[in-house]
């Protein structure tokens, strides 16, 4: 029955919107009856904290030699729709970006709450998700090598990578800080476990900048461009929900 | 729901735009790069501006030529991998009073980050004493002035070589 229910939930999902739509009102219309008829559930909401991980910056770290990086999850139910969130990580990375390449060292947080916009069957707990969170991290920045921009090159060939001298090495002591809107969902597989999927657009409100470079890369942030101060991110979760639930 | 589903798929376009498009991967060809020693030929006792006859600059360690080697404001590439540069200052070249005086151009280099996708800029610091003759005998390169000890653009010329 669970499998089922979950199968639903995908497909509604993927479903085109139009044509399902008629059948979805009349679900919602039936729910919402249901809803108004037990108020005296509602009152009774549970509190429960649901915590896991990040299996995608798992599976990361496996798959590859330029990436560590973990990331816990957790959250607190405190309405029927409504969570406080939380994420903690730890990133190193080393990325070869155009012309430098350098290790991002560093720790995250982000906190800050989901809505939960999905309208459940009797029984059912998923969860389509807007979110909003803070987040900071505390990171270096270690320039291994970078080559010399050289538009008439005479001496030597442009492709000379330096790897000492004057502006490699660490940077440390770097923070950065920003927001980050979530959309995704949150699936119930089993009773008290669940799988997630969010994609995080973030807007970058300050980082201090490290001497004579830059923060290519910020740990839980990504990317950082240039020209505006937007980054993507997303991860992908296992989570599983404590049993025991406190009474309001 | 129909609403939400909108909104979703939205985030998702968004999410699309925002992950795919990185302009600043390319390094534009605006963004000077490493700049050259500009130097500037001047009169001794006069300070003035002024090219020699048969004047020319050959750099030394390459079979290159310069692109420009000759004239009273020269642009000289500084190699990166040294922190000297030796150059031929050939006065009267290819006549019978030929004279060629070697020198040694003194310099720290210091790396200025552009961004991400140019990478990095060298900037030249000239040390206290920027020139050496390295021959002796009839010098006909008096000296050298430092017109302005940082290179880190050819706007300007930062040696005078004095004649």
């Amino acid at each position: 029955m669970k499998l089922l229910r979950t199968w639903v939930f995908y497909i509604s999902l993927l479903t085109g919107a139009h044509s399902v739509s008629g059948q979805e009102v009349a679900v919602a219309d039936s729910l919402q009856t249901v809803v108004l008829d037990s108020l005296d559930i509602k009152q009774k909401t549970p509190i429960s904290l649901r915590f896991g991980a990040d299996l995608y910056r798992i599976i990361r770290s496996r798959a590859s030699d330029d990436y560590q990086g973990f990331e816990a999850v957790a959250d607190l139910r405190i309405r029927e729709n409504l969570f406080l969130a939380a994420e903690v990580g730890n990133e190193e990375i080393t990325k070869q970006f155009e012309q430098v390449n350098f290790t991002t060292k560093g720790t995250y947080y982000k906190v800050g709450f989901d809505l939960n916009m999905y309208d459940n069957w009797e029984g059912m707990d998923n969860h389509v998700i807007l979110g909003l969170r803070l987040a900071s991290s505390s990171h270096s920045q270690f320039l291994n090598s970078y080559t010399l921009l050289d538009r008439a090159p005479f001496w030597q060939d442009p492709e000379t990578e330096i790897t000492s001298g004057f502006a490699s090495g660490e940077r440390l002591n770097l923070n950065a800080y920003w927001l980050e809107i979530i959309t995704g969902f949150k699936v119930q597989l089993l009773n008290n476990i669940y799988l997630g999927l969010s994609l995080r657009l973030n807007r970058l409100i300050s980082d201090t900048v490290p001497d004579n470079f830059d923060n290519i890369h910020i740990p839980g942030f990504n990317k950082k461009t240039e020209e505006n101060k937007f980054g993507a991110s997303f991860n992908y979760t296992l989570t599983y929900r404590i049993p025991f639930q406190f009474k309001k | 729901m129909n609403t939400l589903k909108n909104k979703l798929l939205f985030a998702f376009v968004c999410f699309g735009i925002f992950a795919g498009c990185e302009k600043d991967d390319i390094c534009l060809s605006t963004v000077v790069g490493t700049p050259d020693l500009v130097i500037l030929l001047l009169d001794k006792d006069t300070g003035t501006r002024q090219s020699p006859s048969g004047f020319s600059i050959r750099p030394i360690g390459t079979e290159k030529e310069l692109v420009r080697s000759t004239g009273d404001s020269l642009a000289l590439p500084l190699q990166i991998t040294e922190a000297i540069t030796q150059f031929e200052f050939i006065l009267n070249g290819g006549s019978e009073n030929e004279n060629i005086d070697t020198l040694q151009i003194n310099y720290q280099r210091q790396d200025q980050f552009i961004n991400g996708a140019c990478g990095f800029r060298a900037n030249f610091v000239l040390d206290q004493t920027p020139v050496f003759i390295l021959n002796s005998g009839d010098n006909w390169i008096k000296g050298a002035v430092i017109l302005k000890d940082t290179i880190s653009d050819e706007t300007a010329a930062h040696l005078g070589i004095l004649h």
